[in-house]
């Protein structure tokens, strides 16, 4: 996990050194000193919050380019579901997948049939599986780092399930090199991302030693392209060929529809996921068998890199729902040969963050203790001026030796004070 | 024994604060993970002070939960003022309880709570005077005692 590349990327002339990002991070990985912006690698769990609260554009995830492009033979999109509702309840997905065709691609492929295949095999597993109990999906990467990285004693409840985009890419690359008669490794793969967790997910992948895509590009970054293409260049035919189901899987909020084991729950949003995850390391969770969790308020809707409103765009998506028709669903024994040929298996362990080294209970409580009373000379006002988020983060930054109580611009002018007393005295 | 004490916090319970019950449990069990102590023990000790907490929440009008780490040793002592316990050990069976209908519709009133403090715990001592208050005593030893002959 700490090998990772920078996700984000600074922008230091746009930076002005406030410290919103700084405050908005879940993990308090960021610090702002001397006006510049640090990103803790290690405590990063690539949520894109950051990236969000920044109102000077100076944070952006690092997205592949378009020489990332060139580097293949066969350029093929695979977009994120969420894409579907970004347009408006008139376009379908048969026409933005075409669109893709005037912005450097050779294709683009659907996902909502993998969506529904994961789902049914999730259901299966929940059937056969043993403790421990709930089990937890591994769709939002960001959940699935903030476990890593916070609750390492929950990684056994993750369900070792691949996610739909790795599956779909894996699946896409095999019957486009069958196609075209090309080798698989001339085929570019490029996922179209609505946050940066996922943007992150195929640069560093968790339980597999590769991702099977190539590369990603944000939502944002394709839209206008996009929708300039879909009003100039309709497809010659119509053939929305997606899953209602897969898209109702993505959609759902509360209880997950469809599944066979019906004691599942999707929490959204960060403060309920660390709610639910408190509540099952402490032993006190008994709400459900199941829990699909997502860093974001509304799933991947509420993605930083979307352009439509959550809102909006779930509406819109509702509406193509209603207007396609309900196709017959993916067969339950194809589903089984792919489990028996462990078509949906994670290729390595998920490994818990980097933890820090095992310290004896007399050094570790003496540590709080350091902190606790560093807080109480602190404020207590939480401004963030001295670059940590809190009061809180800057007396264990203390403790760790990387900040020093005059960073506190209010103890600052306490001890200029005191100082400018005893010379005049 | 008291010199031997390595981190000692306590913290204030109120009756019918449901709002924020479970809140103490969690706060103890972040700090008992920066402590470093094992898993399954911050498990045991996270269940006996959630079940204790909401104890209080229901039963009692307030409390102090009061944590005491020793190097081989949790201790938590919760002493409250509310209405006693009249029979501790029928409190103590699984199953009894005095939770009224409201509290059971709320998801609780199983009558767990101090079974499962129990089963939690390696010690637990009830001590309880009716009208007055009940308080808790328990622990768990977070070292493996020495085996037997060594």
């Amino acid at each position: 996990m700490d090998e990772r590349r920078p996700l984000i990327i600074i922008d230091e002339s746009k930076c002005v050194g406030c410290v919103a990002c700084s405050k908005a991070c879940p993990t308090s990985a960021v610090r702002v000193r001397d006006d510049v912006v640090h990103i803790n690698r290690e405590l990063c769990i690539d949520c894109g919050a950051c990236v969000g609260a920044c109102k000077r554009d100076a944070l952006r995830p690092r997205t592949s380019s378009s020489a990332d492009l060139e580097r293949f033979k066969l350029r093929v999109a695979i977009p994120s579901v969420v894409l579907y509702g970004q347009f408006g309840d008139e376009i379908k997905p048969s026409q933005i997948l075409h669109a893709f065709r005037s912005l450097g691609f050779d294709a683009a492929r659907d996902i909502s049939w993998v969506c529904e295949m994961v789902a049914a095999a999730v259901d299966s597993y929940l059937t056969d599986c043993g403790g421990p109990w709930p089990k937890i999906s591994m769709t939002c990467p960001a959940v699935v780092r903030l476990i890593q990285l916070k609750y390492p004693d929950l990684i056994p409840h993750i369900i070792p399930i691949d996610t739909p985009r790795e599956l779909a890419a894996k699946l896409h690359r095999r019957r486009l090199a069958a196609e075209h008669g090309i080798h698989p490794s001339e085929i570019g793969l490029f996922y179209i991302s609505p946050c940066t967790a996922l943007v992150d997910a195929i640069a560093n992948p968790v339980g597999r030693q590769a991702s099977h895509l190539d590369g990603a590009f944000s939502i944002a970054e394709v839209y206008g392209p996009l929708l300039r293409s879909i009003k100039v260049d309709p497809p010659p035919h119509a053939n929305d060929d997606v899953s209602i189901r897969g898209l109702r899987w993505v959609m759902a909020s509360g209880e997950i529809p469809g599944m066979r084991n019906a004691n599942s729950i999707n929490v959204k949003g960060l403060d309920d996921v660390v709610c639910v995850l408190d509540r099952i390391e402490g032993g006190t969770f008994n709400g459900a068998d199941f829990i699909n969790p997502f860093i974001c308020s509304d799933g991947c809707f509420s993605g930083h890199l979307t352009v439509a409103g959550r809102f909006t765009a779930q509406r819109y998506l509702n509406q193509v729902v209603r207007q396609l028709g309900d196709p017959p669903p993916v067969k339950e024994e194809k589903i089984r040969t792919l489990l028996q040929s462990r078509f949906f298996d994670l290729d390595a362990a998920i490994q818990p963050g980097k933890t820090q080294p095992a310290q004896d209970l007399r050094q570790a409580v003496a540590r709080q203790q350091r902190k606790k009373e560093i807080c109480q000379r602190l404020p207590g006002k939480n401004c963030g001026a001295c670059g940590a988020p809190d009061c809180d983060t800057l007396a264990g930054d203390m403790v760790a030796g990387q900040a020093e109580i005059g960073d506190c611009p209010f103890v600052r002018i306490e001890q200029l004070l005191h100082q400018l007393k005893t010379s005049d005295g | 024994m008291d010199r031997d004490v390595l981190y000692r916090e306590t913290f204030r319970i109120k009756g019918d604060a449901f709002e924020h019950g479970g809140e103490v449990a969690t706060h103890i069990k972040t700090l008992l993970k920066q402590f470093g102590l094992a898993p399954d023990i911050v498990r045991r000790l996270s269940i006996a002070n959630f079940e204790a907490e909401m104890n209080v929440v229901m039963y009692a009008r307030e409390a102090e939960l009061e944590l005491l780490v020793y190097p081989d040793v949790v201790r938590v002592v919760v002493t409250d003022r509310g209405p006693g316990i009249a029979d501790i050990a029928w409190a103590m069976q699984e199953g009894h309880s005095t939770a009224t209908a409201e509290m059971r519709a709320r998801g609780f009133g199983a009558g767990l709570g101090l079974p499962n403090i129990q089963r939690n715990t390696d010690e637990l001592t009830v001590e309880s005077t009716v009208n007055v208050g009940t308080t808790l005593r328990y622990a768990v030893l977070t070292a493996k005692p020495p085996e037997a002959g060594q």
